[in-house]
């Protein structure tokens, strides 16, 4: 049996040390946080890991400025938690629970990416630490700057094929005095044309999410003006919706049954896919169909106007998934497969039609990292 | 066949300039002490004419600089002597309004201002604003990741695109980004927004539209001090309000003003605010008694509200001539664009004031306070021989900011006019791995070269006296 080298740095220093130490070595890397996105797109080759979790720490936090710098390996839940004493937030709330790092890494999102977008509107700066050892730092503390290229989009999205990523600065959002949650009843084209009509209004939801046959939108804002917006919003949705104010058991329950679908869990197949916002419908409708053709369980939470999809599939065969992950490539060629169940890597390849700019992608690759050391296979079979 | 016959017969030569004198036209953008004749000038009317051009290019190793309206005020959009410009005034096609998915396809000539008249039927905006908006187009606006007044609240251009069709360097057209923010891969359209014209052409983008705030209200608040301006700010953002403007103008500034166009500032203020919530109505309405009474805890001396849309639009109007206005009290100036943590805006004031006191000039304030940017203009007096010295503290405040954890520039770009001042902000391996990017997009470094990243030519250069741009002088474009 093998054993796997683990570097597991705690500072800037180490980790320069372990990227430069781990190339004379000539080993293959694979970059490591919380692990909750371990399984994302292709199963990476590797001689070692470069576990980044030893790199947790704040590094500055000027509640004043409202932007932090933390190393990227601390959880962003804790990040979450010490922000949440200054009533701010990072405005970001993924189903998963990784590191600040792994948020960047992976483009991951949650329902508010309707207001707020992804971890690329949210980051400001970076610290890079490159295969060779090269340590790099783009972007800074203040949230407008256009001084030279923001490194922190090209790693937007790497899943660890590029560098390793050291620092992290985030611009923050105060927390809201109210919150509240519109929940309703409906399918997918009857959401889409609800929230439509939420968005259109100017009711200014921070998400609308359809999730498994429920519309759920929250509106935050000041006490009056979030009750005031919640009777414009229940008169538009009319009969069979909830207005749940706060974010006690009730909301909360609903919210969470999306970061579940989202998570999945052990034998679950998870794909996250993009589209326009209109093709919403037609996606459920090809969801539900390849389901039934192929006899899976099949669950969907779509934020519609933010083009974001997720869809679970439990039970039944790999071969099955693999139909149904099939269908969907096929008619939504943007799709990442989160979480594989057992057997289906040997059904699938990892990635399906590549984006138009896939030279760029590869040329990127070898700019940065020429030996294909981090994260090898992570994007084959596009490189 | 020369280059030049093949970008003749490629295009047209109706839509090619060698004129020397019409050449001069494009000489310059709205960074006027910076002028580099190209050797040529052409003027596609299709993406393909593009990329029949940059392929041209590609083969001969012949530089290229895009060009949209030339307001840029970074020099950015500065031809380079050997090289030739593509301008996309004539890609100027609203393509498609998509009101159900939030969006608008649009030609990189496009003006700012033009997407959101084509969206306003349908109660819909393109958010972000830059005061060139009625002029500066869309291209530009992608090439400089431009922001603009309201961008505290919404953000930059970066945050408001999702698809660009774009010509690389070697002449291929591709697409970056896609029908949402879930692309899988790098987020290469990130990267390239703001990239300064070095990484490729644009030739077609997909922006995101905003349903119009239903209510929007505007105050002006005077300050018997710079710094109670500055802490007002503070207390602002402290309370938990993300205003979707916040503007400050020293007196330097709103005696500009006044002696330019009808002016609603108070003559003798020390300082004003101008402070800007938009949004649902109630929500509006709650916080903006709060800015109120937050203003007057710091030491606020009167709040003017605005009564309706055309006493706002007369705010705006003042604040935005700011900069178009100070020509009225100083024969030259320079412009600067630096960016500091928001906490420490009243300290960089304060050190800005004394060194414009040691250098004998005057610096008028007028700037975007909610975000630290700053827009110190430096007034001088070339006739007077003080063109050295402005200079020079133009220079130093910019690096102030950076000593201070700030930028170089918040939305002008660093282009030729800061190249210079770069290693200030970043190290060489931070500089060496940005050329690494500019390297996997553009092998030759044809596309828009000397911009962003320091150079021994460029750096030995001087440049000379800042001059109003043409469309300046005409009142067209502010330059904020």
């Amino acid at each position: 049996m093998s054993t796997v080298t683990t570097y597991r740095p705690a500072a800037l220093a180490e980790l320069r040390d372990a990227l430069v130490d781990s190339a004379r070595a000539g080993e293959r890397l694979a970059i490591a946080g919380g692990g909750s996105a371990a399984a994302w797109g292709g199963a990476p080759r590797y001689d070692a890991v470069l576990d980044t979790t030893a790199m947790s720490g704040l590094i500055a936090y000027n509640p004043t400025d409202m932007t932090v710098a933390v190393q990227a390996g601390m959880p962003f839940a804790a990040l979450q938690e010490t922000l949440a004493g200054n009533g701010q937030w990072v405005a970001l709330d993924p189903a998963r629970a990784g590191t600040v790092g792994g948020l960047v890494a992976t483009a991951d999102a949650g329902p508010v990416r309707h207001a707020f977008g992804t971890s690329r509107d949210c980051v400001i700066g970076v610290t890079v630490v490159l295969a060779d050892g090269t340590v790099a730092r783009s972007g800074g503390h203040v949230i407008k700057n256009v001084a030279g290229y923001d490194l922190a989009k090209v790693f937007h999205g790497s899943l660890g094929t590029l560098g390793v990523l050291a620092e992290v600065v985030l611009r923050l959002h105060p927390r809201p005095a109210a919150t509240a949650t519109l929940a309703v009843p409906c399918d997918a084209a009857a959401a889409f044309d609800l929230g439509g009509r939420l968005v259109h209004g100017s009711l200014e939801p921070v998400a609308v999410e359809w999730c498994d046959g429920t519309l759920l939108a929250r509106f935050d804002g000041t006490a009056g003006g979030v009750e005031d917006r919640g009777r414009r919003a229940m008169a538009l949705a009319g009969a069979g919706a909830e207005w749940l104010p706060g974010d006690d058991h009730r909301a909360g329950a609903r919210w969470s049954a999306v970061a579940d679908l989202v998570r999945g869990a052990d034998g679950d197949t998870v794909v996250r896919l993009g589209a326009a916002p209109d093709r919403a419908p037609s996606l459920a409708a090809l969801v539900d169909r390849e389901a039934r053709a192929h006899a899976v369980d099949a669950a969907l939470t779509s934020s519609p106007f933010a083009g974001a999809h997720t869809v679970r599939l439990r039970g039944a065969t790999a071969a099955a998934h693999a139909a149904v992950v099939i269908a969907l490539r096929t008619e939504f060629p943007a799709t990442t497969v989160c979480r594989w169940a057992d057997g289906l890597h040997d059904e699938l390849p990892a990635w399906g039609e590549p984006p138009p700019a896939v030279a760029v992608l590869r040329a990127v690759k070898r700019a940065f990292d020429p030996d294909d050391r981090l994260g090898s296979g992570r994007f084959a079979p596009w490189f | 066949m020369s280059w030049s016959a093949e970008l003749a017969e490629a295009l047209g030569r109706e839509n090619v300039i060698t004129d020397p004198a019409r050449l001069r036209t494009y000489e310059c953008d709205g960074l006027t002490g910076y002028r580099v004749q190209p050797a040529m000038v052409v003027l596609p009317r299709s993406a393909e004419q593009v990329a029949a051009a940059v392929r041209v290019c590609a083969g001969h190793g012949v530089p290229f600089v895009a060009r949209g309206a030339g307001t840029g005020l970074s020099g950015g959009a500065l031809p380079v002597a050997d090289g030739i410009v593509i301008s996309l005034q004539r890609l100027r096609r609203v393509v498609e309004v998509d009101p159900v998915n939030l969006r608008a396809v649009v030609e990189p000539g496009v003006t700012n201002l033009d997407i959101s008249k084509a969206a306003a039927p349908y109660g819909l905006y393109y958010a972000p604003d830059p005061s060139s908006q009625q002029v500066c187009t869309i291209g530009g606006n992608v090439a400089e990741n431009s922001g603009g007044a309201h961008c505290l609240k919404y953000g930059f251009t970066v945050n408001h695109v999702l698809a660009a069709e774009v010509v690389l360097a070697d002449g291929t057209v591709t697409t970056l980004g896609g029908d949402s923010a879930q692309v899988p891969g790098y987020d290469l359209l990130g990267a390239f927004i703001g990239s300064e014209g070095t990484l490729g052409i644009v030739t077609k983008v997909t922006v995101r539209l905003l349903a119009k705030p239903a209510a929007v209200r505007t105050m002006v608040a005077d300050f018997a001090t710079v710094a109670g301006a500055g802490d007002a700010v503070t207390g602002i953002i402290a309370a938990g309000i993300v205003p979707a403007a916040v503007e400050m103008l020293d007196n330097l500034a709103i005696q500009a003003v006044a002696a330019s166009t009808e002016s609603v500032y108070t003559p003798d203020t020390v300082a004003a605010l101008v402070v800007e919530l938009d949004g649902p109505p109630d929500d509006v309405a709650e916080q903006f008694d709060e800015v109120q009474e937050i203003c007057r805890q710091h030491g606020s001396t009167k709040i003017m509200l605005a009564r309706d849309a055309d006493h706002r639009a007369l705010i705006w109007k003042g604040r935005k001539a700011a900069f178009a206005a100070v020509g009225r009290i100083s024969p030259n100036y320079f412009v600067q664009d630096g960016v500091v943590p928001r906490g420490r805006l009243a300290e960089v004031l304060g050190r800005i004031a004394a060194m414009a006191d040691d250098a004998g000039v005057r610096v008028a304030n007028v700037f975007h306070a909610g975000d630290g940017n700053l827009h110190p203009l430096v007034l001088y007096s070339e006739a007077e021989g003080q063109h050295d010295r402005a200079e020079r503290l133009s220079t130093q405040i910019a690096e102030l900011c950076v000593e201070l954890g700030g930028s170089l520039s918040g939305e002008h770009g660093i282009g030729a006019d800061k190249a210079c001042s770069m290693p200030r902000m970043f190290g060489e391996d931070d500089l060496a791995t940005m050329l690494r990017l500019r390297t996997a997009f553009d092998p030759d470094g044809l596309c828009n070269p000397g911009k962003v990243f320091p150079t021994p030519r460029l750096c030995g250069e001087r440049p000379g006296p800042y001059r109003p741009h043409p469309l300046e002088e005409a009142g067209v474009i502010e330059r904020l």
